[in-house]
């Protein structure tokens, strides 16, 4: 039997710190928390300021998250691995100082970090360097298990009855309210990006993205009397081994090729950017050109669409 | 009668022009104080305070990756977006992507441009993150929390932050409505939580902060998720419950106007009027509020605040310890100043209240076993006491 999907995705960023020396990883990151520990917090929009939101250890292989309550804890971790929430910066370096393993750390890795974090870093953790780790997050998050693939799909699936309830309600003054309740009844009330419903006489422009259970899923397109306008070339390009030319010579216009997983990731390719990145069999991404928006898996063929529009709808 | 302090400003609006210029100064009037040449601001609030710019409200992924950066010197604010921006004051530069190394070139060039060399000089950041550290933009600066600067001019609300966060109020309240008609036996919190989505997006409110919570809450603590601090466990912010006649449901949420947030908190119950156990919560938390408000003024500490609600309490603490009787509002959904938090009592006895801060009331009722009561209420420090910023001030079903 496989190991359940939060032991495989902490077991990658264990051996990725071993790969690189790395005691401890502290991560303020919330889709990097939920990667490594698979405890997932309340969500809110925006950016955050940076906190000590979960410790992993090489040493005990333990995953540390910060939280007052036991509320969807993960298989991998027991209530012991909790950490309480605190307003006072000496509360919190006690919290990090008291988890086995951080305080003995030589070489500790950060995905962010605050000026007055670092500081303090050098009382908790005295004989440790701190390097960057986003990086290290960004590679192991970078291949998808399969499990996580079909979690991605099922997210599409779910921003897809978002779609179809607009479509399904021409005159409606409020489409997006709309889409919200469809895609709340289909699962989720997260948002990944910013919704999108735009009519120009037949054609009626939509994208909706958002995350279920953490994942993202994702679809955009032009829509004329319900039915969506073809897909992009640019689609098709997104195969193993393809790279920032070939995806460029696919588009005309504006286009984004970017990592989708637990939210935006790596990689990002898009005009001016990415010119070294190759794509990889079982990358998954968004990839976007002009209004048009596709989720794909790399393979080792042909992309596999993950936003296919569900026969069930 | 209690908390009758409705307000009489129906749709409060503001100047934003005038916020901008008094935000700016006020930001630039902290940076002096401190002796913080510059800022390079990438937490969105932030970057909202210094340039007006108010991010999507979508995951946090998203505009970390699509980060907007605002870069304010002595004379100079210039911001950065992938976003169309029209109607501000500062300066605008093309997108950055501070989070890939390909774009620290540029993101260097930017702070430059601006700032000159970095070196020796004091900058305020939020954060750097691994580009920003592999890149050495920052090296040889010395770096000061933006908490520590920008925390300091956030706190006192000019009038019109005090409008865009009474606005955002009054809308949520309205919105909350066709949920709790909704919140019925059979009906999941995805459901509830879709009607008020919808309900805001129906009326311009595009700016939601946070998944919404409402959240059934079990009658006993040993019938709820463990907590360390060994109080009730609130938010949990997991599953997808379905209702049940009496459930006590603890409502939670916030949305955003030009960026500043609302707070709303009230207890519903489900399908059924409240039990007088029920409203013996809810009186004791009313009881509590008002001893709150009796005590707002300026001049009086923190610790002057929380002494009256544990006095209003019979000498017990009527909050969840994990977090506060109070908290501040504004760009962010809980901002200084925070009452009653493991900060100490030391800290809230020398935090004095002025005029334009802004609490929100959080007293939490807790009789295990039995019921509880929570419910919020945004209080502004007004030059001879306080006001507050709502227009419901009902408690349905607990004052119908």
């Amino acid at each position: 039997m496989t190991e359940p999907l939060s032991f495989r995705r902490r077991d990658r960023v264990l051996e990725a710190m071993a790969a690189r020396g790395l005691d401890t990883l502290v991560l303020g990151r919330a889709d990097n928390t939920f990667y490594a520990s698979g405890m997932r917090g309340l969500w809110t929009a925006g950016t955050r300021p940076f906190g000590a939101g979960c410790v992993v250890i090489a040493e005990t292989g333990r995953t540390h998250v910060l939280s007052t309550s036991d509320a969807g804890l993960p298989e991998t971790m027991t209530k012991e691995d909790l950490y309480s929430l605190t307003w006072n910066p000496q509360v919190m370096a006690g919290h990090l100082a008291a988890i086995e393993g951080f305080a003995e750390s030589t070489l500790i890795g950060v995905d962010e970090v605050s000026p007055s974090f670092e500081r303090a870093m050098a009382r908790i953790a005295p004989r440790a360097d701190i390097v960057p780790a986003d990086d290290l997050m960004a590679e192991v998050r970078r291949i998808k298990f399969d499990e996580e693939i079909e979690r991605v799909e099922a997210a599409c699936a779910v921003a897809w009855s978002g779609v179809e309830a607009v479509l399904q309600t021409p005159g409606n003054p409020n489409p997006i309210g709309t889409a919200i309740v469809a895609m709340a009844k289909a699962g989720t009330t997260v948002p990944a990006s910013a919704p999108t419903v735009l009519r120009r006489g037949d054609e009626t422009i939509i994208d909706l993205g958002v995350l279920l259970d953490g994942y993202e899923g994702g679809v955009g397109g032009t829509f004329v009397y319900g039915q969506r306008q073809a897909t992009a070339p640019i689609v098709d390009a997104c195969r193993s081994g393809a790279n920032h030319a070939d995806l460029a010579n696919a588009a005309a216009g504006p286009w984004l090729v970017r990592g989708l997983g637990m939210g935006f990731e790596n990689p990002v390719l898009d005009p001016g950017h990415g010119h070294r990145e190759v794509l990889e069999s079982g990358m998954v991404l968004s990839v976007s050109h002009r209004d048009h928006r596709d989720v794909i898996a790399v393979t080792d063929g042909p992309p596999r669409i993950l936003s296919t529009r569900p026969a069930s709808l | 009668m209690l908390l009758a302090m409705t307000s009489d400003v129906v749709s409060p609006s503001c100047d934003l022009k005038r916020m901008r210029k008094q935000r700016l100064a006020r930001l630039r009037a902290e940076m002096a104080n401190q002796n913080v040449d510059a800022a390079v601001l990438l937490h969105g609030p932030n970057v909202t305070y210094a340039t007006g710019f108010v991010p999507d409200a979508v995951d946090a992924s998203h505009v970390t990756y699509q980060r907007a950066v605002a870069i304010v010197t002595c004379d100079r604010v210039r911001l950065h977006t992938h976003n169309q921006t029209a109607d501000l004051e500062c300066e605008t530069g093309s997108a950055l992507w501070p989070e890939l190394d390909d774009d620290m070139q540029a993101m260097r060039a930017a702070v430059q441009e601006l700032a000159g060399d970095l070196a020796g000089q004091r900058i305020t950041i939020d954060s750097v993150n691994g580009a920003m550290a592999r890149s050495g933009l920052f090296d040889g600066a010395r770096l000061v929390d933006s908490n520590r600067v920008l925390g300091a001019a956030r706190l006192v609300k000019t009038d019109d932050e005090i409008a865009c966060i009474e606005r955002s109020q009054i809308l949520t309240e309205w919105a909350m409505e066709p949920a709790r008609e909704a919140c019925t036996i059979g009906a999941t919190r995805r459901d509830v939580a879709g009607v008020f989505l919808a309900a805001l997006r129906g009326s311009g409110g595009d700016h939601n902060e946070i998944d919404p919570i409402f959240q059934p809450m079990p009658r006993a603590q040993s019938d709820g998720p463990y907590t360390s601090s060994g109080a009730i466990a609130f938010p949990t912010g997991v599953g997808n419950p379905t209702y049940e006649k009496g459930d006590l449901v603890w409502v939670d949420s916030g949305h955003g106007y030009q960026g500043y947030a609302s707070d709303y908190g009230r207890t519903w119950i489900v399908g059924r009027e409240p039990s007088a156990a029920e409203r013996s919560c809810f009186d004791r938390w009313l009881t509590i509020t008002q001893a709150c408000y009796d005590a707002i003024k300026p001049g009086v500490t923190l610790g002057d605040v929380a002494r009256q609600a544990i006095a209003a309490n019979g000498g017990t603490r009527p909050w969840l310890p994990h977090f506060y009787l109070a908290h501040g509002v504004g760009l962010e959904s809980a901002e200084m100043p925070m009452i009653g938090t493991d900060l100490g009592d030391e800290f809230d006895d020398n935090f004095v209240l002025t005029p334009g801060m802004i609490l929100v009331l959080e007293p939490v009722i807790w009789d295990d076993g039995i019921a509880g009561y929570r419910a919020e209420e945004i209080v502004l420090v007004t030059d001879d006491g306080n006001r507050t910023l709502s227009s419901f001030p009902g408690y349905a079903p607990f004052d119908s």
